[in-house]
Protein backbone atom coordinates (compact mmCIF):
# COMPACT_ATOMS: atom_id res chain seq x y z
CA UNK A 1 0.00 0.00 0.00
CA UNK A 2 2.60 2.77 1.02
CA UNK A 3 4.61 1.52 -1.90
CA UNK A 4 1.65 2.17 -3.92
CA UNK A 5 1.05 5.69 -2.67
CA UNK A 6 4.61 6.69 -3.34
CA UNK A 7 4.42 5.48 -6.58
CA UNK A 8 1.38 7.91 -7.38
CA UNK A 9 3.15 10.79 -5.31
CA UNK A 10 6.11 9.97 -7.81
CA UNK A 11 3.93 9.93 -10.86
CA UNK A 12 2.71 13.22 -9.76
CA UNK A 13 5.71 14.83 -8.78
CA UNK A 14 6.71 13.93 -12.58
CA UNK A 15 4.22 16.39 -14.20
CA UNK A 16 4.94 19.35 -15.20
CA UNK A 17 2.30 21.65 -13.30
CA UNK A 18 3.35 19.72 -9.90
CA UNK A 19 6.86 21.67 -10.77
CA UNK A 20 5.63 24.92 -11.93
CA UNK A 21 3.76 24.78 -8.70
CA UNK A 22 6.07 24.40 -6.67
CA UNK A 23 8.90 26.21 -7.99
CA UNK A 24 6.58 29.15 -8.67
CA UNK A 25 7.55 31.67 -5.51
CA UNK A 26 4.76 33.74 -5.66
CA UNK A 27 1.76 31.15 -7.28
CA UNK A 28 2.62 28.53 -3.96
CA UNK A 29 2.54 31.35 -2.07
CA UNK A 30 -0.74 32.34 -2.99
CA UNK A 31 -2.25 29.26 -2.86
CA UNK A 32 -0.95 28.32 0.59
CA UNK A 33 -1.84 31.87 1.78
CA UNK A 34 -5.48 31.18 0.59
CA UNK A 35 -5.81 28.16 2.13
CA UNK A 36 -4.61 29.56 5.92
CA UNK A 37 -6.81 33.05 5.38
CA UNK A 38 -9.79 30.44 4.36
CA UNK A 39 -9.97 29.25 8.05
CA UNK A 40 -11.69 33.02 8.69
CA UNK A 41 -14.65 31.73 6.49
CA UNK A 42 -14.79 28.08 6.84
CA UNK A 43 -13.43 27.55 10.57
CA UNK A 44 -14.11 30.34 11.83
CA UNK A 45 -17.91 30.19 10.86
CA UNK A 46 -17.86 26.32 11.87
CA UNK A 47 -16.41 27.22 15.30
CA UNK A 48 -19.37 29.62 15.71
CA UNK A 49 -21.57 26.74 15.17
CA UNK A 50 -20.01 24.51 17.49
CA UNK A 51 -19.97 27.60 20.43
CA UNK A 52 -23.41 27.92 19.74
CA UNK A 53 -24.31 24.08 20.51
CA UNK A 54 -22.37 24.21 23.85
CA UNK A 55 -24.25 27.34 24.88
CA UNK A 56 -20.68 29.55 24.72
CA UNK A 57 -22.18 32.08 21.86
CA UNK A 58 -25.34 33.33 20.47
CA UNK A 59 -26.83 31.62 23.07
CA UNK A 60 -30.15 33.84 22.68
CA UNK A 61 -30.23 32.91 18.56
CA UNK A 62 -32.09 29.70 17.43
CA UNK A 63 -29.70 26.27 17.00
CA UNK A 64 -31.42 25.82 13.74
CA UNK A 65 -31.16 29.19 12.02
CA UNK A 66 -27.41 29.44 12.93
CA UNK A 67 -26.85 26.05 11.60
CA UNK A 68 -28.71 27.03 8.70
CA UNK A 69 -27.84 30.15 7.86
CA UNK A 70 -24.34 29.74 8.19
CA UNK A 71 -24.10 26.28 6.31
CA UNK A 72 -24.05 28.11 2.89
CA UNK A 73 -21.11 30.54 3.38
CA UNK A 74 -19.22 27.92 6.17
CA UNK A 75 -19.15 25.26 2.95
CA UNK A 76 -17.90 27.92 0.20
CA UNK A 77 -15.12 28.35 3.03
CA UNK A 78 -14.14 24.49 2.94
CA UNK A 79 -14.42 24.31 -0.72
CA UNK A 80 -11.97 26.82 -1.30
CA UNK A 81 -9.90 24.82 1.54
CA UNK A 82 -10.19 21.54 0.11
CA UNK A 83 -9.11 23.10 -3.22
CA UNK A 84 -6.39 24.87 -2.27
CA UNK A 85 -4.94 21.89 -0.12
CA UNK A 86 -5.33 19.74 -2.96
CA UNK A 87 -3.27 21.53 -5.13
CA UNK A 88 -0.60 22.06 -2.03
CA UNK A 89 -0.32 18.19 -1.83
CA UNK A 90 -0.04 18.54 -5.35
CA UNK A 91 3.27 20.76 -5.75
CA UNK A 92 5.03 18.76 -3.32
CA UNK A 93 3.33 15.49 -3.70
CA UNK A 94 6.42 12.70 -2.27
CA UNK A 95 6.67 14.64 0.97
CA UNK A 96 3.13 15.55 1.51
CA UNK A 97 2.54 11.80 1.37
CA UNK A 98 4.81 10.37 3.38
CA UNK A 99 4.69 12.85 6.15
CA UNK A 100 3.06 11.35 9.57
CA UNK A 101 1.35 15.07 10.38
CA UNK A 102 -0.34 15.02 6.46
CA UNK A 103 -1.91 11.29 7.34
CA UNK A 104 -2.79 11.65 11.14
CA UNK A 105 -4.89 15.12 9.04
CA UNK A 106 -6.04 12.94 6.79
CA UNK A 107 -7.72 10.27 8.94
CA UNK A 108 -8.48 13.53 11.13
CA UNK A 109 -10.84 15.08 8.38
CA UNK A 110 -12.57 11.79 7.88
CA UNK A 111 -13.10 11.81 11.15
CA UNK A 112 -15.02 14.87 11.13
CA UNK A 113 -17.06 14.07 8.12
CA UNK A 114 -18.24 11.59 9.75
CA UNK A 115 -18.85 13.28 12.92
CA UNK A 116 -20.60 16.19 11.01
CA UNK A 117 -22.58 13.40 9.40
CA UNK A 118 -23.59 12.48 12.40
CA UNK A 119 -24.29 15.44 14.10
CA UNK A 120 -26.52 16.98 11.39
CA UNK A 121 -28.97 13.66 11.32
CA UNK A 122 -28.89 13.90 15.59
CA UNK A 123 -29.86 17.50 15.08
CA UNK A 124 -32.50 17.24 12.60
CA UNK A 125 -34.14 14.46 14.32
CA UNK A 126 -34.54 16.61 17.61
CA UNK A 127 -34.06 20.28 16.48
CA UNK A 128 -37.48 21.30 17.24
CA UNK A 129 -38.02 20.58 20.86
CA UNK A 130 -34.85 22.06 21.71
CA UNK A 131 -34.21 24.78 19.05
CA UNK A 132 -34.25 27.86 21.55
CA UNK A 133 -32.52 26.53 24.36
CA UNK A 134 -29.52 28.38 25.59
CA UNK A 135 -27.35 24.88 25.26
CA UNK A 136 -28.09 21.44 23.06
CA UNK A 137 -28.88 18.38 24.14
CA UNK A 138 -25.58 16.57 25.64
CA UNK A 139 -25.31 14.51 22.42
CA UNK A 140 -24.78 17.69 19.78
CA UNK A 141 -23.02 19.11 22.36
CA UNK A 142 -20.23 16.17 22.35
CA UNK A 143 -20.66 16.31 18.35
CA UNK A 144 -19.60 20.19 18.69
CA UNK A 145 -16.70 19.36 21.33
CA UNK A 146 -15.61 16.69 18.91
CA UNK A 147 -15.73 18.85 15.99
CA UNK A 148 -13.76 21.77 17.73
CA UNK A 149 -11.15 19.08 19.18
CA UNK A 150 -10.61 17.19 15.78
CA UNK A 151 -10.31 20.88 14.21
CA UNK A 152 -7.78 22.01 16.68
CA UNK A 153 -5.97 19.02 16.05
CA UNK A 154 -5.89 19.35 12.34
CA UNK A 155 -4.46 22.68 12.54
CA UNK A 156 -1.70 21.41 14.39
CA UNK A 157 -0.90 18.80 12.24
CA UNK A 158 -0.73 21.25 9.40
CA UNK A 159 1.57 23.62 11.01
CA UNK A 160 3.81 20.32 11.76
CA UNK A 161 3.75 19.23 8.31
CA UNK A 162 6.34 22.46 7.82
CA UNK A 163 8.53 20.70 10.07
CA UNK A 164 11.29 17.47 8.90
CA UNK A 165 11.22 15.94 12.31
CA UNK A 166 10.06 12.32 10.84
CA UNK A 167 10.91 12.73 7.16
CA UNK A 168 11.85 9.70 5.50
CA UNK A 169 15.30 11.33 4.44
CA UNK A 170 16.20 10.46 8.21
CA UNK A 171 16.81 7.46 10.08
CA UNK A 172 13.64 6.74 11.96
CA UNK A 173 12.07 3.74 14.12
CA UNK A 174 10.45 0.97 12.56
CA UNK A 175 7.38 2.60 13.87
CA UNK A 176 7.94 5.77 12.39
CA UNK A 177 9.46 4.31 9.19
CA UNK A 178 5.93 2.67 9.27
CA UNK A 179 3.35 5.36 9.37
CA UNK A 180 5.31 7.70 7.38
CA UNK A 181 4.87 4.98 4.95
CA UNK A 182 8.84 5.57 3.98
CA UNK A 183 9.84 3.00 1.10
CA UNK A 184 13.00 0.66 1.67
CA UNK A 185 15.38 2.00 -1.26
CA UNK A 186 13.36 5.06 -2.15
CA UNK A 187 15.62 7.61 -4.26
CA UNK A 188 13.09 10.68 -4.05
CA UNK A 189 11.70 12.63 -0.70
CA UNK B 1 -15.33 71.34 23.01
CA UNK B 2 -14.16 68.72 20.74
CA UNK B 3 -18.19 67.34 20.36
CA UNK B 4 -19.33 71.02 19.70
CA UNK B 5 -16.78 71.65 16.86
CA UNK B 6 -16.13 67.96 15.34
CA UNK B 7 -19.98 66.86 15.50
CA UNK B 8 -22.12 63.65 16.70
CA UNK B 9 -18.74 61.70 15.26
CA UNK B 10 -16.27 63.06 17.38
CA UNK B 11 -14.47 59.85 18.42
CA UNK B 12 -15.02 58.26 14.94
CA UNK B 13 -12.93 61.80 13.67
CA UNK B 14 -10.55 61.38 17.01
CA UNK B 15 -9.66 57.78 15.72
CA UNK B 16 -9.22 58.26 12.12
CA UNK B 17 -6.40 60.88 13.12
CA UNK B 18 -4.82 58.92 15.15
CA UNK B 19 -4.82 55.66 12.94
CA UNK B 20 -3.94 58.60 9.91
CA UNK B 21 -1.03 60.15 12.17
CA UNK B 22 0.58 56.76 13.07
CA UNK B 23 0.89 55.59 9.09
CA UNK B 24 2.09 59.24 8.63
CA UNK B 25 4.55 58.65 11.48
CA UNK B 26 5.69 54.78 9.76
CA UNK B 27 6.70 56.84 6.91
CA UNK B 28 9.15 59.28 7.80
CA UNK B 29 12.84 59.23 9.23
CA UNK B 30 11.30 59.66 12.53
CA UNK B 31 9.95 56.12 13.25
CA UNK B 32 14.03 55.31 12.35
CA UNK B 33 14.82 56.67 15.48
CA UNK B 34 11.69 54.72 17.15
CA UNK B 35 12.79 51.47 15.52
CA UNK B 36 16.49 51.33 16.93
CA UNK B 37 14.84 52.68 20.69
CA UNK B 38 13.04 49.56 20.32
CA UNK B 39 15.85 47.19 19.52
CA UNK B 40 16.36 46.86 23.34
CA UNK B 41 12.93 45.23 24.12
CA UNK B 42 13.42 43.16 21.58
CA UNK B 43 16.65 41.71 22.48
CA UNK B 44 15.07 41.12 25.97
CA UNK B 45 11.80 39.51 24.49
CA UNK B 46 14.12 36.63 23.32
CA UNK B 47 15.27 36.38 27.22
CA UNK B 48 11.79 35.96 28.72
CA UNK B 49 10.41 32.14 29.25
CA UNK B 50 8.50 32.52 26.06
CA UNK B 51 11.47 33.38 23.98
CA UNK B 52 13.27 30.93 25.58
CA UNK B 53 10.49 28.05 24.97
CA UNK B 54 9.86 29.61 21.27
CA UNK B 55 13.01 29.24 19.85
CA UNK B 56 13.80 25.94 21.88
CA UNK B 57 11.43 23.49 21.32
CA UNK B 58 10.00 24.10 17.52
CA UNK B 59 6.93 21.81 18.60
CA UNK B 60 5.52 24.17 20.98
CA UNK B 61 6.21 27.01 18.73
CA UNK B 62 4.07 25.70 16.22
CA UNK B 63 1.82 24.32 18.34
CA UNK B 64 0.91 27.70 20.08
CA UNK B 65 0.96 29.07 16.32
CA UNK B 66 -2.01 26.68 15.34
CA UNK B 67 -3.28 28.20 18.67
CA UNK B 68 -2.92 31.67 16.95
CA UNK B 69 -4.47 30.49 13.68
CA UNK B 70 -7.69 28.82 15.40
CA UNK B 71 -8.00 32.41 17.72
CA UNK B 72 -7.47 34.21 13.97
CA UNK B 73 -10.47 32.23 12.42
CA UNK B 74 -12.85 32.42 15.17
CA UNK B 75 -11.95 36.19 15.14
CA UNK B 76 -12.59 35.94 11.48
CA UNK B 77 -15.35 34.47 11.86
CA UNK B 78 -17.04 36.67 14.29
CA UNK B 79 -16.55 39.64 11.75
CA UNK B 80 -17.97 38.29 8.83
CA UNK B 81 -20.64 37.04 10.96
CA UNK B 82 -21.41 40.47 12.05
CA UNK B 83 -20.68 42.40 9.58
CA UNK B 84 -22.02 40.13 6.77
CA UNK B 85 -25.26 40.85 9.12
CA UNK B 86 -24.81 44.70 9.01
CA UNK B 87 -24.59 43.82 4.94
CA UNK B 88 -27.42 42.18 4.90
CA UNK B 89 -26.13 39.14 3.68
CA UNK B 90 -26.44 36.61 6.15
CA UNK B 91 -28.77 35.81 9.22
CA UNK B 92 -31.16 38.64 7.91
CA UNK B 93 -34.05 36.68 10.12
CA UNK B 94 -32.71 37.74 13.21
CA UNK B 95 -32.47 41.03 14.70
CA UNK B 96 -28.88 42.76 13.81
CA UNK B 97 -28.63 44.17 17.71
CA UNK B 98 -28.27 40.27 18.80
CA UNK B 99 -26.24 38.95 16.35
CA UNK B 100 -23.80 42.33 16.53
CA UNK B 101 -23.82 41.91 20.44
CA UNK B 102 -23.12 38.54 20.68
CA UNK B 103 -20.48 38.05 17.88
CA UNK B 104 -18.83 41.02 19.75
CA UNK B 105 -18.40 38.73 22.94
CA UNK B 106 -16.70 35.77 21.40
CA UNK B 107 -14.61 38.60 19.08
CA UNK B 108 -13.43 39.62 22.22
CA UNK B 109 -11.97 35.97 23.54
CA UNK B 110 -10.81 35.27 19.97
CA UNK B 111 -8.77 38.49 20.39
CA UNK B 112 -7.24 37.69 23.75
CA UNK B 113 -6.40 34.26 22.59
CA UNK B 114 -4.65 36.27 19.57
CA UNK B 115 -2.90 38.62 21.17
CA UNK B 116 -1.80 35.86 23.80
CA UNK B 117 -0.58 33.58 21.13
CA UNK B 118 1.14 36.64 18.82
CA UNK B 119 2.97 37.55 22.34
CA UNK B 120 4.41 34.43 22.30
CA UNK B 121 5.57 34.14 18.71
CA UNK B 122 6.87 37.09 18.93
CA UNK B 123 9.35 36.27 21.88
CA UNK B 124 10.65 33.62 19.94
CA UNK B 125 11.52 35.16 17.23
CA UNK B 126 11.83 38.71 18.36
CA UNK B 127 15.19 39.66 16.76
CA UNK B 128 13.88 38.22 13.33
CA UNK B 129 10.47 40.07 13.13
CA UNK B 130 12.38 43.22 14.68
CA UNK B 131 14.01 43.31 11.24
CA UNK B 132 10.89 42.48 9.15
CA UNK B 133 9.32 45.94 7.85
CA UNK B 134 6.07 43.60 7.14
CA UNK B 135 6.44 42.74 11.12
CA UNK B 136 5.65 46.27 11.37
CA UNK B 137 2.98 46.79 9.05
CA UNK B 138 1.01 43.91 10.79
CA UNK B 139 1.21 46.04 13.57
CA UNK B 140 -0.06 48.94 12.33
CA UNK B 141 -3.01 46.75 10.73
CA UNK B 142 -3.40 45.22 14.02
CA UNK B 143 -3.40 48.60 16.13
CA UNK B 144 -6.18 50.15 13.52
CA UNK B 145 -8.52 47.25 13.77
CA UNK B 146 -8.53 47.26 17.73
CA UNK B 147 -8.76 51.60 17.10
CA UNK B 148 -11.62 51.01 14.42
CA UNK B 149 -13.23 48.45 16.52
CA UNK B 150 -13.42 49.85 20.06
CA UNK B 151 -13.34 53.40 19.21
CA UNK B 152 -15.28 53.61 15.93
CA UNK B 153 -18.09 50.46 15.27
CA UNK B 154 -18.75 49.63 18.62
CA UNK B 155 -19.54 52.79 19.85
CA UNK B 156 -20.94 53.66 16.44
CA UNK B 157 -23.14 50.59 16.68
CA UNK B 158 -24.36 51.39 20.46
CA UNK B 159 -27.04 53.17 19.04
CA UNK B 160 -30.04 52.04 17.85
CA UNK B 161 -29.61 50.44 14.40
CA UNK B 162 -32.37 51.55 12.86
CA UNK B 163 -31.15 55.09 13.34
CA UNK B 164 -28.73 55.13 11.56
CA UNK B 165 -27.97 55.99 8.27
CA UNK B 166 -27.41 52.72 6.33
CA UNK B 167 -24.55 53.46 4.38
CA UNK B 168 -22.74 54.34 7.28
CA UNK B 169 -23.76 50.77 8.67
CA UNK B 170 -22.62 49.10 5.28
CA UNK B 171 -19.24 51.21 5.22
CA UNK B 172 -18.30 50.27 8.58
CA UNK B 173 -19.06 46.41 7.81
CA UNK B 174 -16.73 46.56 5.15
CA UNK B 175 -13.89 48.50 6.42
CA UNK B 176 -14.19 46.43 9.18
CA UNK B 177 -13.93 43.57 7.35
CA UNK B 178 -11.37 44.71 5.08
CA UNK B 179 -9.46 46.12 8.36
CA UNK B 180 -9.13 42.60 9.88
CA UNK B 181 -8.27 40.37 6.27
CA UNK B 182 -5.24 43.02 5.96
CA UNK B 183 -4.40 41.98 9.79
CA UNK B 184 -4.23 38.29 8.68
CA UNK B 185 -3.03 38.60 5.20
CA UNK B 186 -0.09 40.71 7.06
CA UNK B 187 0.69 37.91 9.32
CA UNK B 188 0.47 35.53 6.83
CA UNK B 189 3.67 37.57 5.03
CA UNK B 190 5.53 37.45 7.94
CA UNK B 191 5.82 34.27 7.04
CA UNK B 192 7.31 34.39 3.81
CA UNK B 193 9.82 36.50 4.76
CA UNK B 194 12.99 36.36 6.05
Amino acid sequence: MNELIYNIAIWLDNTTYSTLLHESYYMYNWVESTHVLTLMVSLGILFLIDLRMLGWAFPDVPASKIADRLNIPMLVGFTVMFITGILLFYAVPVRSAQSVWFRIKMVLLVACAVNAYLFHKRMNESVSSWDSDAKAPKRIRQGAMLSLGFWSIIVICGRFIAYDWYDCQYDQSAFIDFVAGCVDGQTRF
Amino acid sequence: MPTAILGPYTRTILTSAIIAAALMFSFTYARVNVHIELMPFFEWMETTWFGYIGKTWGGAFATIQAGHLVGLGVLGGCVLVSDGRLLGLILTDVPHRTIVDRADTVFFWALVVLLATGIFMACGVAMKIYYLPVYWYKMLALGAGMLFHYFVRRPLLVHDLESINPMILKSTAIASILVWFLVAATGRWIGFSG
